[in-house]
């Protein structure tokens, strides 16, 4: 995987120096509280409901176990033990003492990572599929590419204050593990009818209170004039983007009064005026760099008849949680940090620190970040599999509940978040008690339920077959139900059943929609298939009755 | 609240005093300026567009980065200076400290920054660098890499 090298690390350096001035000047009294909030977002630092939280970036969801020890020296150091892993591919730490920023940023930029743009109204942490590289029929691994955008808009003299957050997703993969549709920008790595590499470009996708499918606005940017492209993007929006409504600053809104046409129109004209300047090519000398740094650090192995262990907890847990690897020889380990009462996500220290140890015996030092907030050992071995499960459930990390409705994706909701209007996490712990049998659960299948306690959308519910959104009436938590909402194979924004239901109701109704799907469901038909064969009314005569 | 620059007149590098106008007033009566050699107030909600065919007969530009938090001023500062290469002046007025580097990349050329920001070391922010990651209007004094 790409290390940095010793300027980028001169440059992380750098900025914590700047920001730890900026910090002396607001604790002095020197740089005023609005100010000081929009320079702390931009080194993704928030004010939450206790205390102050810190994003890090994991770009592109790639770790490395040393990495992954110093996230967890941070936890103890300066929270309480604990590090949440985002559905964008990064961690949080929730309990920062104002005061002791500057240091812990210093000991993170010792190891590479840095919390540089992971908020604030700037281009955010660029995420990909966490299997780039890994499966068959990529078009090409999309890391190199975020490797370099993600640098390129790095403190952009033009684009660091932008109307609005700006995130960008790159997918080189068949099936769509980035929900690349669903965000202010999405790159699709394509190949043309001459074999050339380049991108589909897709602007003005969202979720929120007016979720979004971003709209095609080139289907072809060659590889070198990407980089040009993204800057007329950029540049449309920066200059006509609204600044004058809080609800509508997302370049989404643009788009839509725009129209894709006019607004694609806008950003091609722009575009022809600069996409033949060289110092806007994409420097394909670096990417071949890139490329090597990031190829994967195994080899075939030999194909030896191999017979796995014969274990029934083992084989639910591969069943669920294990997927085979281009590499012969080597399978992809997929661990859930699911825990019923925590926060989805949550890793303490300790696993953080059994993680790393985990990767460096049977993972070559490499993890993965995803959007269901698991971790992703990449390259291990199909003979030590076994031997990896054994070391996880010692330390209670085997949860076989990846790939299973159990795998609930919620936000940290009211108990953490100011913003929260109804809380997440014990909804989840109510459903996964709902749903603790785990031949209903295998039965069920691949089923997501995500949870967001505020319309900013957090976990993501509108794109999941079934999402709740949590709201208040008339001092009472309700949820929103959404249904059929997907990004893997299509992006299709979930339907809203009826009227909110009540907490009190809401596992129930959950349960009603998983009755109707098994109910209707024929052969290995899945949740989004059914829907689209049966409509929303089974579903609603069920829940509303 | 520190007391925000409106100059009517500034003193250019060859140290004359060039008459200001604000950028509606001279879009609306191009003509009548194109041989007073004046110098033009844009503010960030102004269409900097309009201007390209008037660069030429312009003196001087100013750009208001009085909003800390209106980003439209470093588009306006790189049409001017890296895309249509205006050999003028492109003066930051009501300039904040924290973004000095980004205004001076984006081709502004000098800056007169707000009251409250005086007896910060300005050096701190507009160059507090030594490497960057992108083309820009101006990268000197930073190694690039891209």
């Amino acid at each position: 995987m790409y290390q940095y090298s010793p300027e980028d690390s001169e440059f992380l350096v750098e900025r914590v120096d700047q920001f730890e001035k900026q910090l002396n000047r607001h604790l002095s009294g020197d740089l005023d509280e609005a100010k000081f909030r929009s320079l702390r977002l931009r080194n993704g630092l928030y004010m939450e409901l206790h205390a102050h939280m810190l994003r890090v970036a994991i770009p592109y969801g790639t770790l490395n176990s040393i990495q992954l020890r110093a996230l967890a020296d941070v936890a103890d150091k300066y929270d309480r033990g604990f590090g949440h892993f985002t559905t964008r591919q990064n961690i949080q730490f929730n309990w920062i003492e104002l005061p002791e920023i500057a240091n812990l940023l210093r000991e993170l930029s010792s190891v590479g990572l840095h919390a540089i743009q992971t908020s604030g109204k700037a281009t955010r942490n660029i995420t990909a599929d966490p299997l780039s590289g890994l499966t068959e029929g990529e078009i090409e691994d999309a890391r190199p590419y975020c490797e370099l955008i993600r640098r390129w808009f790095n403190l952009h003299p033009e684009f660091s204050w932008l109307p609005g957050k700006f995130k960008i997703a790159i997918n080189g993969a068949k099936l769509d593990e980035t929900a690349l549709k669903i965000h202010d920008l999405g790159l699709r790595l394509v190949r043309s009818d001459e074999g050339e590499i380049g991108f589909s470009v897709f602007v003005g996708g969202g979720l929120g209170a007016a979720a979004m499918v971003g709209a095609e606005t080139a289907s072809f940017i060659p590889v070198e004039d990407i980089l040009s492209y993204l800057e007329s993007v950029m540049r449309i929006y920066n200059l006509k983007g609204r600044r004058d409504h809080q609800k509508r600053l997302r370049i989404k809104f643009l788009v839509r009064e725009l129209g894709a046409v006019e607004f694609s129109r806008l950003v091609y004209e722009d575009w022809l005026q600069t996409k033949d300047d060289p110092e806007l090519k994409l420097n394909l000398i670096e990417l071949e760099g890139l490329k090597k740094d990031f190829e994967l650090p195994i080899k075939p192995l030999p194909q030896a008849k191999f017979i796995d262990k014969v274990d029934f907890n083992y084989s639910i847990w591969k069943k669920n949680n294990v997927r085979s690897h281009k590499i012969s020889g080597y399978s992809i380990v997929n661990v859930s940090l699911t825990k019923l009462g925590a926060a989805p996500g949550d890793a303490s220290s300790e696993q953080m620190r059994i993680l790393a140890d985990l990767a460096d015996k049977y993972s070559e030092t490499e993890l993965r970040t995803t959007k269901r907030q698991t971790i992703v050992f990449p390259h291990v071995r199909k003979d030590q599999v076994f031997d990896l499960w054994q070391s996880l459930e010692k330390y209670e990390l085997a949860s076989p509940h990846q790939g299973t409705l159990a795998q609930i994706v919620a936000c940290p909701g009211g108990d953490y978040c100011d913003l929260a209007k109804a809380v997440s996490i014990p909804i989840a712990t109510r459903v996964q008690k709902r749903f603790d049998d785990m031949n209903k659960l295998l039965d069920i299948g691949d089923l997501n339920i995500n949870i967001s306690g505020c319309e900013n959308s957090c976990a993501h519910h509108h794109v999941a077959d079934i999402g709740l959104l949590g709201m208040q009436k008339n001092g009472e938590e309700y949820y929103q139900i959404t249904i059929a909402g997907e990004t893997l194979h299509e992006t299709i924004i979930g339907k809203k059943l009826g009227p909110s239901v009540s907490g009190e109701n809401v596992v129930d109704a959950v349960e009603e929609i998983v009755n109707v799907y098994l109910d209707n469901r024929e052969e290995e038909e899945r949740f989004t298939d059914v829907f689209k064969r049966i409509g929303i009314n089974p579903y609603k005569e069920k829940v509303y009755e | 609240m520190s007391d925000i620059l409106e100059p009517k007149s500034i003193v250019n590098k060859a140290n004359e005093n060039i008459e200001l106008v604000e950028f509606d007033e001279f879009i609306n009566n191009i003509n009548k300026y194109e041989t007073l050699g004046v110098g033009v107030i844009i503010k960030p909600s102004d269409d900097i567009m309009l201007l390209k065919d008037s660069l030429y007969f312009i003196e001087l530009v100013i750009l208001d980065f009085n909003n800390f938090d209106d980003g439209r001023g470093y588009s306006q500062a790189y049409f001017l200076s890296k895309r249509w290469g205006f050999k003028g002046e492109i003066i930051g007025i009501n300039a904040h400290l924290d973004q000095l580097q980004f205004m001076l990349r984006s081709g502004v050329t000098s800056y007169e920054l707000l009251e409250d920001y005086k007896g910060f070391n300005e050096e701190d922010y507009s160059n507090g660098f030594s490497i960057c990651y992108q083309a820009a209007a101006n990268n000197s004094g930073l190694r690039e890499k891209y």
